[in-house]
This record gives C-alpha cells, structure tokens and sequence, in this order.
C-alpha cells in the first residue's frame, strides 16, 4: 500500500523532481566516468612511464572522488528538504487521516529509493557509454593509438558509484526522517497559506552597504593583483576575507539598492510589472542572499578550474618543446673535495664502462661549465621587479639567496656547440664580450636591464662588456623546465685555468632509434648496489630523456585537465541545480500572485516575461559577480601559470563559455518552462 | 438608461456525459449603468460561478454575456486580458493584496498593467486613495494595515482604473462589521458619485440590504428576483439588521 504511494506519489509529482533527477542522473554519470579511466587504459598501449601517470591520475581521481560526493551528497539533502517543503500540505493531510510520522518517513524512504535508484541505473547506463567517448580523448590527451577499440566496463567504478550513492541516499534518509519528526501539523497545514515575514530594510541601508560591498571587493581585486597567487602571506588573506565579505554584502543589498536606483526613476519603475519584479526579488533576499553568494563563489570554483585547468596543461605541454630539445641530457656536478671522481668526459667514462653512446646516438656534446668566481650581487637584481615577477614572498626569498650564489660561466665553442646540436644558427662575440643566457623567465626582466645598463664583469682577470643588449633564452639541457638562471657566455680563452662546476652531456639518438635498450644498459651497469658498494661510479648525477619528460608532462597535464573538468561540472550542475529548485518552488509559492497579475488584465506576455526577468535575474548575477570576480583570478593566476609557459586565455575562455551556456543556460530554461507551466497549471485550477 | 450588464441564458456545466452538473441554469439578467446590484444565494447555489464567467475568469457553456455591448463569450485570449484590464474592476473576499508592495504600488500596479504613464500614475492614485480615505496608509505594506484598509486599498486598485463594471466577491467576507459597514458606505458613494456600477455577491443580508436590487440563485437557477420595486423591505432589512448588531455590541 504505502509503496505504491510512494510509487504514485514519485509518478504524479515527475515535473517537480525532474531537475533534481537530471541532475543526480548527471553526477552519477560523471562519477563513474572518471572512476573508471583505469580500466579505459587496458585498450591503450602505454608506455612504463604513461602507464605511471595513469596510476597517478586514477589515485588522483580517488581522493577527489570523496570531496565530489559530499558536494553531491550536499546537493541531493537540499533538494530533498525543498521537495519536503513544497509537500507540506499534502504530508499534513496525511497526518490528519491519522498516519503516524512513522509511516509518513517510510513512504518518503520509499520515494527517495525509488528516484535514487532510477537515477543510479540511468546515470551508470549513461556512464558506461560517455566512458567510451572518454578514452579516446584520454588516448588523445597520452598522444598513444587504441590498440582496438573495445567496449570496456569498469567492475571496480561500478562498485564505487554505487557505494559513494548509496551512502549518499543513506544521509538523505536520515535527514528525510529528522525533519519529518520536526514537523507540526499545524505548519504543514497552513504552510501553503503562510506569507513570509518580511524584513523591510531601511533603503538607504541597502545602498550604503552596496557601496561598502563595492569598496571591499576593489580593495580585495586591489591587493590580489598586487600579491599575486604565488605567496600566502598576510595580504592573500586579507584579499580573501575581503572578497568574501564584499560578495556577501553585494547581494545582500543588492536587490534593495536596484529599487532604490529604478525607484528614483518613475518611467521605469511604473513601466510594466517592473515594480513587481523588482518587490519579487527583495522580498525574498533575506533568504536567497547567502544562498546566492554561496552559488557565486562555487561559480568563480567553476569558471576558474575550467579556464585555467585546461589552460594549464596547454601550456605546459607548449612549454614542453622548448625546454626538451635534445634527445638526452646527462648531467654531472662537480664534487671539488673528492678527486677520484674528477671525470672529463661522460662519454669516455661511460666507454670505459662498456657503454657505446656511438651505438645509439647520432651525435652527442659535452658542455663545460666553469666557476667565475662572480656572484649574482654583480648583476644587481631590482627589488620591484623580483617583486612584480614572483611575488612578495618568494622575492625575499630570492633577494636573500640569489646574491650569494656563484654564477657559471660556459666557453662560447660549447655554447655554439649546443646550438648546432639543436640546428640552430650559431652566434659570435668579441675577445672581450660576453652574453647572458637564461631559460627562467622571471629573470629575462633582471637580466636585460642590467645588459643595457652596460654592466662590465671581470672573469678571470679579463674586462668584458654585453655583446648583446638582450639576454638569450636557449635550453642547455632537456629537462620539465627552464632551468637555466643566468649563464655567462665568454670567449673560451677565459676560462683557461678555472675550475670545472658542472658537465652536461646532450645527445641526439639515431633516426628511430629506441632508447629503452640505452635505459636498461645504463641501469644494469650503473645499478644500485654497485654504487652503494663503490665499484663503480656513475659519470652523471642527473639523466633525462624527452620521451620520458613528455610522458610525465601528459600524465600531470592531463590530470590537471580532468580533474578541473571533474571539479568544475559538478560544482557547475550543483550551482545550478540548487537555483533552479530554489526557483521552482518559489514559482509555485508565487503561484496566487500571478494568478492575481492575470485577474488584473495582465498579459499573458506581460507575466511570462516578468517570470523571465526574475528568473534570469537569479540565475545571471551571481554568475556576474563571478565572471567578474574571475577576470581579475584568472588574470593573476595567469601570471604565476605563465611560469610554466604561455597560456592560451581567449582559446579556454570560449571553452568555458560554450560549457556555462550548454549546461547553465540549459537549467536556466528548464527553470523558467518548469515555473511557466507550474504558474499555467495554478491558473487553470482557479 | 444604457445597460451594461446583460447576461443571456448562461449555462455552464461540469463533468461529462453520463454525469452532468449544472452549475448554472439558464440565467438571464441586465444592468443599468450606475447600478448596484447583489447576488445572494446558498453556498454551492452558483452565484461565484456566475461571477467567474462574468468576469472572463471562467468560460460559461452556453449563452451570452454582453458587456458594454462586447459579447465577452467570444474574445480570446488576448481580448480577454485585454478586456479584463480595461472594463473590469475586482475586489476580492481575501484583499489578493500583493505583500510585496506598499498600498500606493498595489494601486499603480493596476495603471502599470494598463501602461499608464508614470507622470499620471501618481495622480490617479491620490485622487481615489483621498476618495476611499486611505491616504495615511499609502506608504504601509499589506501586513501593516487592518483588514478595513486593507479592502478599501483592493477597492481603490479596483475602480482605479475607471472600470465599466466592478466586481465584487463576498468583499465583507473577512470583515468585522465597522469595517464591512465603512466598506459598503464607500461602495454607495463610489455609486453615487462617480456612477460606478457594482455588482456584488454575498450571503449576508446585512452586505445585500445596501444593494439596489437584489438577484436570488438556487440551484443555478434565478429563483426571485426582489428589489425596492419588487416590495423588498429593503430599508426594514438594513435597519433590523443595524439594531441587531447594536444589540449584539
């Protein structure tokens, strides 16, 4: 009996729960996509290292799985209370007949199942094929060919979707059951009649606190732009602070200061139901403000990981073909107090070991870099600009560190070496020239102010002047990034009689040549216990090689992709959802007001587009304010991105427009038809 | 004198072939402009359905209402709301006050929906708030103001407009009987002055006694009509009605 209640109860009031089960429908669909990426990587072939970073990344997934079903769990209360509450009347007729809450708990038990589990068989049927859509782009994403494409089902993701849910609809049970045992009947019997009390606000309160809003988030935009995102210090904070503030202040004197301002002008304010829409709304923000600014933030979550996420891996895959220009670089510090290990030569000491580069390598250089007994203070590296290029914190870092730090210099033969190893032209100086290279950004700045200020370095006994006014940004090594931070390039006559620093050895393999044989070999001779016991040394501390940058970069890459797509979705359909509930059953608490606006010879277009307005007016500011709010986060974000490379703003920004417009847009309509034929529906039962 | 109101055989029914209901059968009557008639009547004897297809809330079955000389049976949609904001005036049993706006919105309101402009607005609404004197409490917001004011501010957004007919749906229903009595001697002086022609249902005998003609349904049907002419006592009625609530003071 009381399941098919429940069973007639879910039938009768689908509009009322068709958002809320698109939505679940939806998060269960994206949960079990991507807690199923592991099983898609059973169809691609995958190198040791891809096959790591798809390890990472499925971990990574894992632990944001669990932050992603709380939001969801989140979602799913809520919208579980707002469906209790348009139900009052009727829950309160069933208590007249003389059900006990008992019962009354049981059948909403029973609802909540029955969606729930609906929602569960169509988001996972939804999933596994989405899935399917998801692993070629993940192949994409790995730059690997699908072996063949095979249908694949995640038992594992299968197991979790519906373990993380059932927990889920667990909670929603428990909470169903604690606000029933609340309830009086009384208040369920009269909540359809009830009016909410309203809070009238002096109007020139609104618009002075609108005006404080205004003046925290400039003050906020202010010293976020200024601090920039790389360090956490007091004025990051006071930014946060401040912007939370000035975005809740914004909305909650929002509405009042938009009356004020169309009051004062009587043509608008008397034009149409303008005045009803705008009463609508601030009749209401005593309770939607915080709501609101809740939705704004989680907005900003949204915008923010989806623009710059993406853009992130763009630019560090981007970046990646200019710092990997060799095939494979092999590095070796000089040890000063151990002369045994004094090599010379990478390749000659690797021969010796019975490793022939010769058998894998085209060709293949060694750079000598020497100590010129110079340190960084020479170059005399401005305050304001370290600040404006790493930020407050990292920059007295820097300004503590730097100074004392030896600089190397390397013979100009080696660097014209180098360069035609990467086929580039090779460049000349004078006898008594240098140039600087450098491949870390921040420092391009520093650097080229002190060439054109015509500084003069003593190296080894010997003036030199710039033999460029710009500093020269050529990657020395193969490595994840620029590392470089500032070389001295002199004419190789002087650094007879310094002492060696470092020896980077770059080689270019033979034409489709793999390197794994080279991997393993080196791996064999140079193993670990013959290292820990001495008998034998290994001619370089540090060895990189392009494939495994690339595989590396792809897998970090891709996860920050996916995990921003992950983030960004479910924080934009819960935004979404959440107004779109909160709007529904607004609409039919509305319903006798414009049923009202009807009886006094509305219009039919006249209501429909007041319905809009409003609807639109809840659905598009706190988007606003986060658009806004972004634009300033994704400009400082995208300085301390550009650390990584340069990122493609308008290319991401399109994106994560065309994505707010689909998914956001979309609620929006479903929102405003959804409250048209409530409103409709109200009117015909006049 | 020029009729306003004329209701020709108006039908309506409920339900469908085996099971009819007649909820109005076969009403005829007509109105003079300037008066003010009341429809009296059991509860379930169709007087608020009549009421609805007059006043194009509801669509009658068979018949004609001219109103006007606008045979209101045949607008669509569009005349209707058309129609409705431009000849009709509503008072209801409830207020159906908007609480999100003050008295003096929930006047203009009704001149908005017309598309007043805003330079007249505001004349209009003291004009007949100073009528209905309800002028203190055009700044109040419904939940401020007593029941009294309450329907005397639906009354001023109801004749606001300059309606031909203006309808009125139990509007004593939720009132104490002082209120209810400023009411109706309002509604007789909007009558009297500015010839507004008011047609009002109601169960109570005291509300009716302050109409001019009376119309009596039973079981949808006309079943008297009484009126001054007819030999209604009307002024005996009002007057036993008035001592009796003196008595019950």
């Amino acid at each position: 009996m009381f399941s098919k209640l429940a069973f007639k109860n879910v039938t009768k009031s689908i509009r009322d729960y068709t958002i809320y089960f698109l939505t679940m429908t939806f998060g269960v669909c994206l949960f079990y996509m991507f807690n199923s990426i592991d099983s898609q990587a059973a169809m691609m072939k995958l190198s040791t290292s891809q096959y790591q970073s798809m390890k990472m990344l499925t971990a990574a997934i894992g632990y944001v799985s669990v932050f992603i079903s709380v939001i969801l769990g989140f979602l799913i209360v809520y919208a579980n209370g707002f469906l209790i509450k348009r139900r009052k009347k009727e829950l309160g007729i069933y208590m007249t007949l003389g059900m006990n809450k008992g019962k009354i708990s049981r059948i909403l038990i029973a609802e909540t199942f029955l969606i729930g589990l609906f929602a569960l068989g169509v988001g996972l049927l939804v999933g596994v094929f989405a899935a399917q859509g998801l692993s070629v782009v993940t192949a994409k994403m790995f730059e690997v060919s699908l072996k063949s494409f095979q249908f694949t089902f995640s038992m594992q993701a299968f197991y979790k979707t519906l373990l993380y849910f059932g927990i889920i609809f667990l909670v929603v049970m428990v909470f169903n059951t604690i606000s029933i045992s609340r309830l009086k009947l009384i208040d369920l019997l009269t909540a359809g009649r009830k009016n909410e009390s309203l809070k009238i606000k002096r109007l020139w309160i609104s618009v002075l606190l609108f005006l404080v809003s205004a003046a925290c988030l400039a003050a906020a935009y202010r010293l976020i732009i200024q601090n920039g995102m790389m360090s956490f210090g007091a004025d990051f904070t006071w930014s946060i602070v401040l912007g939370c503030v000035g975005t809740l202040l914004f909305f909650f004197s929002l509405s009042g200061f938009l009356l004020r301002v169309v009051q004062a002008n009587k043509k608008l304010y008397f034009k149409n139901l303008n005045m009803f829409v705008l009463r609508q709304i601030n009749s209401k923000i005593n309770t939607t403000f915080l709501s609101m600014s809740v939705i704004c933030v989680m907005l900003l979550i949204t915008i923010g990981t989806l623009s710059t996420g993406m853009g992130m891996s763009n630019a560090m895959t981007s970046n990646i073909k200019n710092t990997t220009p060799y095939d494979a670089s092999f590095t070796y510090v000089y040890h000063q107090d151990d002369p045994k290990k004094q090599i010379q030569d990478i390749a000659k000491k690797m021969l010796a070991d019975k490793i022939d580069l010769n058998h894998y390598a085209k060709e293949y250089v060694q750079l000598n870099y020497y100590d010129s007994k110079l340190t960084y203070s020479e170059f005399h590296f401005d305050r304001e600009l370290l600040k404006q290029n790493f930020g407050d914190a990292a920059a007295s870092q820097i300004e503590s560190e730097l100074p004392q730090s030896p600089v190397e210099v390397l013979p100009l033969s080696d660097y014209n070496k180098a360069l035609a190893l990467q086929g580039k032209p090779t460049v000349d100086i004078g006898n008594h020239e240098f140039l600087i290279n450098c491949t870390v950004g921040q420092l391009f700045p520093q650097f080229n102010r002190y060439l054109k200020s015509d500084g003069v370095l003593t190296i080894n006994g010997k003036k030199l002047t710039p033999a460029f006014k710009a500093v020269k940004q050529i990657s020395m090594t193969t490595a994840m990034s620029g590392s470089d931070a500032g070389t001295v390039i002199v004419p190789d006559d002087v650094v007879k009689g310094l002492s060696r620093t470092q020896e980077i050895l770059n080689v270019n393999y033979k034409p489709g040549a793999d390197e794994e044989p080279l991997l393993t070999q080196l791996d064999t001779v140079y193993n670990k216990t013959a290292m820990e016991n001495e008998t034998i040394f290994r001619p370089y501390d540090m060895m990189s090689t392009r494939n495994k940058i690339y595989a590396q970069s792809v897998g970090l890459s891709t996860m920050i992709s996916y995990l921003a797509i992950y983030i960004g979705l479910v924080f934009l359909i819960t935004s979404a959802a959440i107004l779109a509930l909160q709007q529904l059953s607004e609409a039919s608490d509305n319903a006798a007001r414009y049923g009202l606006l009807r009886k006094l010879g509305a219009e039919e277009k006249m209501v429909n587009r007041s319905l809009f307005t409003q609807i639109g007016i809840y659905f598009f500011i706190p988007l606003s304010l986060a658009v806004v709010h972004s634009i300033v986060g994704i400009k400082v974000a995208n300085n301390a991105v550009s650390l990584l490379g340069h990122m493609d703003i308008l290319g991401n920004t399109l994106v994560t427009a065309a994505v707010f417009l689909v998914i956001y847009g979309g609620y929006f309509l479903a929102t405003y038809f959804g409250s048209r034929s409530i409103l409709r529906q109200s009117e015909n039962s006049l | 004198m020029q009729k306003i109101l004329s209701v020709e055989h108006i039908e309506k029914y409920y339900g469908n072939k085996g099971n009819v209901t007649k909820a109005l059968d076969d009403i005829s009557f007509t109105l003079d402009k300037g008066e003010f008639v009341g429809i009296m009547g059991a509860s379930g004897s169709g007087k608020t359905t009549l009421l609805n297809c007059i006043s194009t809330i509801d669509t009658a079955t068979a018949g004609h209402i001219f109103i006007d000389g606008a045979d209101i049976t045949r607008l669509n949609s569009k005349q209707l709301s058309r129609f409705r904001r431009e000849q009709l005036g509503f008072i209801f049993q409830d207020f159906n006050l908007l609480d999100t706006l003050t008295a003096y919105e929930n006047i203009a309101l009704a001149l908005a929906i017309i598309k007043t402009p805003a330079g007249g607005i505001d004349v209009s609404v003291r004009q007949v708030a100073k009528a209905l004197e309800i002028e203190e409490v055009l700044k109040k917001y419904p939940y401020q103001m007593s029941g009294g004011q309450k329907q005397r501010v639906a009354c001023a957004r109801a004749i606001v407009t300059n309606p031909a007919l203006i309808l009125a749906d139990e509007p004593t229903g939720a009132l104490d009987s002082k209120s209810a009595r400023m009411l109706l001697e309002s509604f007789e002086r909007l009558n009297a002055d500015l010839e507004a022609t008011v047609l009002m249902v109601t169960h109570d005998a005291f509300t009716a006694s302050y109409c001019h003609r009376i119309l009596f349904i039973k079981d949808g049907k006309n079943f008297q009509r009484a009126g001054a002419r007819e030999g209604y006592p009307q002024a005996v009625l009002r007057k036993n009605h008035r001592s009796g609530n003196a008595a019950w003071r």
